[in-house]
């Protein structure tokens, strides 16, 4: 293999990664309506390509050749730029995720991610809350009701839920004593015993629910809400643009997995086998995260959308004591050298 | 007035996480019942001749059709899709349609035009679909109707059938 | 009067009349075939028969057309005897009687027909082939005989020989071979065949211009006047599918026509065509030729009067010519703008047609001649027209075929002369600045005045060409401009346009 300078490596691979993170958001779709379908003793669409697998494609051509409309009254600039806003900040939280271990490419040895930081769960948070001004701003530059009102509730949710959703990391922070990714899913690496979800599984619990209130998915989705709000932030976004939501909120289910996965799950790691090579542990990764992904299917089509008062007192009265409980009970048990 | 009684719910059901597991539970097997889709135009309905698709004109063995434009099929329409010209034929009927129209867009389907018809000239096909890029297109004239007797044979039997069935026994004979 | 009883009431009848008048005239549906109000009764299909009970006879079943009335017969019309007998005797008509229904032009408007639901047996019992005549037979070049269908009724024999009194039909040869014939198979002759059609209760005397072009039901029946000679015969326009004029009928009228008409009104559907042989497009809307240009340029009607208001405005010499089918409204409107431009206005009077016979038909075809003199018009003939418009440097010319009337003088105009021609159909001349469409007689309503003076009704039986306001409110919307211009708001109608 050629070498070729660090600078480059790293080029490449960051190209490969975000490739690879926008073909999933891309299957993700197809997959969201694969999975409906056999849920509802279906077959789901089958027309494109084997199985409906160019169905991403056929959909991507068709968005890009519709019309595009921007509604009267409309601020078009924020108008044109929320989309973008929402897309892209689930794009940059994946730059920290650890997906395997140190590999060697075109002669530099080097991390499988696309860089390593110190403070990466930090990062992480701070820049997947970023994502919810895509959405507010969507609603409110759509002079639209229904899009106001979803960008409104979606901005209570996501601040009532960031809370609990930060509380439970920081018990996984407190567990491994590190605030960079890459560290938490090493120290759990040992065996299965050690991993976050069987030693905080409560955390575990709470974080799985604010990630679903996070990305705005079932039963979360109170942004779209489609039989009170006719779609929401979205009712007035029409052609690439609509998609490009779309593509912000598979992105956002791709990251949170990767999160849970790296959180709890201890990334790449496979019980029993400590010394796998990159690729077994890469391929460990994906199945991990494509378990996190199934899941938010399988939530979306099976439990019914909650009501927002139902949503916020959850939100306030339930998960927050619960996270603070846990935070402080983690605390304990460590302190009492039980974890 | 009704007073509808809520069930106390368990405490079980009240912390709503093994209500969920539950539901996922279910949906999860679902995955893996047998589908009920149908493939449409790969694996068509079955259709036989109870089936009322769009109404064709009969052609006689001769080669022509045995509708002589009389009308009854056209006042008997409840949607006014059928339209017909008459005209003179130098054949023993004397009459002929030179124009018979039905329009497929507002034909019902409900097979009227088959029970009015005094010159077994019009059936129920089994034919349903129904797709074109223009409405004027989907004004059938006599030669888009026409279908040959023996398409249509298993039809004919049956509303024979159904019309001995109906038919008074003579008061007089 | 004579007082009878009627199915139990007391009523009055005529004397005069046969049993079976009284019966329809106090509302007993008694069928019948040989019988026709407007000939002499025969009594020979004898599905007429009622129960009739006289002193203290028994009750007895008599046909009710040769049956004269007498003080104090009890008549029962429905009596189950009266019905049997009127049973058996469809039965033997229907005997031979074609299955042709969904072929025959009287399908819907079949005596046979009704009188089959209302008393006939659904099925016949015979089992012997029926018999076999000439199916298209013609009879000269209006009537068509189809000898299966016929009944042997005698009416259409009858109706030659005492209606038009040119007898020249008879029953030949013998029982179930007779039929209806002309003298050694003369064609028809006359300008009354068509009524044959009329008279016959089944279908076996049909129109050829109306073989197989409509089924009767299909046609929407309206109330109108004959346009053709100044008899104005009542009669109703019938149109297909809101467009075509498939058929003129006559329409029973004591004072004009009686149940007649003559062929010549008949069958003036041609020009109600969309397309008429020799006559020019119908006009929707407004036709204008501007200064110095060749050809006529769509415009709104509105428009169109508008453009005449002003060249009637600003002109002297002016006349005003009218059609002969203006109806008495539209005449009206029209003398007062004649006053209002100071001229007096007359109608097109063109020479007779030489179509004039003794029973109905006048020879004079301006059917509202009568209205119109009265209304103060002065009868012009195409010469005098001519001479008028000649001496004129404007004319308003009104009405539908007044143009078609007056096409050669107009087109001998030299182009400085202006005319305003309000048409059903185009003309080409280059005299005529602005040509305002107007409906025809099919298409408006309004009354005539018959030569004797009764009035004739004209209903709208279909709609004029869309974009075409009816006359009468083009004539308004015309004298309130030029009463506007006459009071010094020139230039006001310009504006409208
Ligand atoms: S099926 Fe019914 S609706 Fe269709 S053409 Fe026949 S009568 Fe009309
Ligand atoms: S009813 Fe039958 S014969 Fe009559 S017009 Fe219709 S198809 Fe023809
Ligand atoms: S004459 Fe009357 S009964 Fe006879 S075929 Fe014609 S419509 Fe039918
Ligand atoms: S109508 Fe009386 S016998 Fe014919």
């Amino acid at each position: 293999m050629p070498e070729l300078p660090l600078w480059l490596v790293w080029v490449i691979k960051a190209a490969v990664i975000y490739g690879a993170l926008l073909s999933v958001a891309g299957l993700m779709s197809l997959a969201e309506r694969k999975v409906s379908a056999w849920m509802q003793y279906r077959i789901g669409p089958n027309r494109v390509g084997p199985f409906g697998l160019l169905q991403p494609l056929a959909d991507g051509v068709k968005f890009m050749f519709k019309e595009e409309l921007v509604p009267a009254g409309a601020n078009p600039f924020l108008f044109r730029i929320a989309p973008a806003l929402a897309a892209l900040p689930a794009m940059l939280a994946v730059a920290v995720i650890p997906f395997a271990g140190e590999i060697e490419l075109f002669g530099q040895r080097t991390t499988l991610s696309v860089t390593d930081l110190p403070i990466s769960s930090l990062y992480v948070l701070a820049v997947g809350g970023l994502g919810i001004y895509g959405i507010i701003l969507g609603g409110w530059s759509s002079n639209s009701k229904y899009s106001l009102l979803g960008s409104l509730r979606a901005s209570a949710q996501m601040v009532s839920y960031e809370l609990s959703l930060i509380l439970s990391i920081l018990a996984v922070v407190a567990l491994s004593g590190s605030l960079d990714l890459r560290v938490i899913a090493d120290a759990q690496q040992a065996d299965a015993a050690l991993w976050n979800i069987a030693r905080a599984p409560l955390a575990f619990l709470l974080f799985v629910v604010c990630m679903f209130a996070e990305t705005n998915r079932h039963p979360f989705d109170f942004a779209e809400s489609e039989p009170e709000l006719v779609g929401g932030f979205h009712t007035e976004y029409s052609a690439m643009r609509f998609a490009l939501f779309f593509l912000g909120e598979y992105c956002a289910m791709t990251v949170m997995s990767c999160l849970a996965t790296v959180l709890f799950l201890a990334g790449g790691a496979i019980p029993f086998w400590p010394d796998a090579p990159w690729w077994a542990e890469l391929a460990s990764f994906l199945v991990k995260m494509s378990a996190f992904l199934f899941l938010y299917l399988w939530v979306r089509w099976t439990l019914p959308r909650f009501r927002f008062d139902q949503l916020m007192r959850l939100g306030w009265k339930v998960l927050l004591p619960l996270a603070l409980f846990n935070l402080f009970a983690t605390a304990a048990l460590m302190a009492a050298g039980v974890l | 007035m009704v007073i509808v009684k809520r069930r106390e719910l368990t405490l079980a059901e009240r912390l709503y996480l093994p209500e969920i597991g539950r539901a996922l539970a279910l949906s999860l097997r679902a995955m893996f019942r047998k589908r009920v889709t149908r493939q449409y135009p790969e694996e068509p309905l079955p259709t036989n001749e109870v089936t009322r698709g769009q109404p064709r004109l009969v052609v006689k063995d001769d080669g022509n059709i045995a509708c002589v434009s009389c009308g009854m099929c056209e006042v008997a329409c409840p949607a006014y899709a059928i339209t017909i010209d008459g005209g003179e034929t130098d054949r023993a009927i004397e009459r002929e349609p030179k124009r018979f129209d039905i329009d497929m867009l507002r034909c019902i389907l409900c097979g009227f035009c088959e029970e009015a018809c005094p010159k077994d000239a019009i059936y129920m096909s089994d034919e349903l679909e129904l797709a074109d890029f223009s409405r004027q297109a989907l004004v059938y004239d006599i030669e888009k109707l026409k279908r040959p007797r023996s398409a249509l044979q298993k039809r004919i039997d049956y509303v024979n059938k159904l019309n001995d069935r109906w038919r008074k026994p003579s008061s007089t004979r | 009067m004579t007082k009878i009883q009627l199915n139990g009431r007391e009523v009055e009848a005529d004397p005069k009349k046969p049993l079976i008048a009284a019966c329809h005239e106090h509302g007993a549906n008694v069928p019948h075939y040989c019988y026709h109000p407007g000939l002499k009764a025969v009594g020979s299909c004898r599905i007429c028969q009622v129960e009739v009970k006289q002193g203290e006879m028994p009750p007895r079943i008599v046909a009710a057309c040769r049956t004269p009335v007498a003080e104090g017969m009890q008549v029962n019309t429905e009596a189950a005897k009266a019905h049997d007998a009127r049973r058996e005797c469809l039965e033997f008509l229907l005997k031979n009687h074609p299955l042709d229904c969904p072929i025959c032009d009287k399908a819907g408007e079949c005596d046979l027909q009704d009188y089959s639901y209302q008393e006939g047996q659904g099925e016949g019992r015979s089992v012997e082939p029926r018999r076999k005549l000439d199916k298209r037979k013609s009879l000269g070049d209006v009537i068509l005989l189809d000898e299966e269908r016929c009944i042997l009724c005698s009416r259409c024999v009858r109706f030659m020989e005492e209606v038009p009194k040119t007898p020249q039909l008879t029953v030949a040869g013998l029982g179930s071979r007779s039929t209806i014939a002309t003298f050694m198979d003369r064609p028809l002759s006359g300008n009354y065949q068509g009524n044959l059609a009329d008279v016959c209760p089944v279908g076996a005397l049909t129109l050829k211009k109306f073989r197989f072009q409509a089924r009767v039901w299909n046609l929407r029946k309206s109330l109108s006047t004959c346009g053709e000679c100044s008899r104005g015969c009542s009669i109703t326009a019938e149109v297909l599918r809101g467009k075509e004029v498939k058929r003129f009928r006559p329409r029973y009228n004591d004072k004009v026509n009686k149940w007649w008409m003559c062929d010549s009104g008949r069958f003036a559907l041609e020009r109600h065509a969309e397309q008429a042989p020799g006559l020019g497009p119908r006009i929707a809307g407004a036709l204008s030729r501007g200064q110095g240009a060749q050809v006529h340029e769509p415009i709104a009607a509105p428009s169109g009067v508008a453009l005449a208001a002003d060249m009637l405005a600003a002109h002297e010499r002016r006349v005003v010519l009218a059609s002969p089918w203006l109806s008495q409204e539209e005449g009206a409107a029209l003398a007062r703008i004649a006053q209002a431009l100071g001229t007096t206005a007359g109608f097109v009077s063109p020479a007779p047609d030489g179509l004039a016979d003794r029973l109905l038909h006048t020879g004079d075809p301006c059917p509202n001649r009568r209205g119109l003199t009265d209304l103060g018009f002065v009868a012009l003939s195409v010469e005098e027209c001519a001479a008028r418009l000649a001496g004129c440097e404007v004319a308003l010319v009104v009405g539908e075929r007044a143009g078609e009337l007056l096409r050669e003088p107009l087109a001998a105009l030299d182009a400085s002369r202006r005319v305003a021609l309000f048409e059903a159909r185009a003309l080409d001349a280059p005299a005529v600045k602005v040509q305002i469409g107007v409906p025809t007689h099919v298409e408006k309503s309004g009354t005539w005045i018959n030569v004797d003076g009764h009035v004739g009704r004209l209903t709208i039986a279909r709609a004029a060409p869309a974009g075409t306001p009816a006359l009468t409110s083009s004539l308004r919307q015309l004298e309130e401009m030029l009463a506007a211009a006459a009071a010094g708001v020139v230039g006001d109608t310009g504006a409208r346009r």
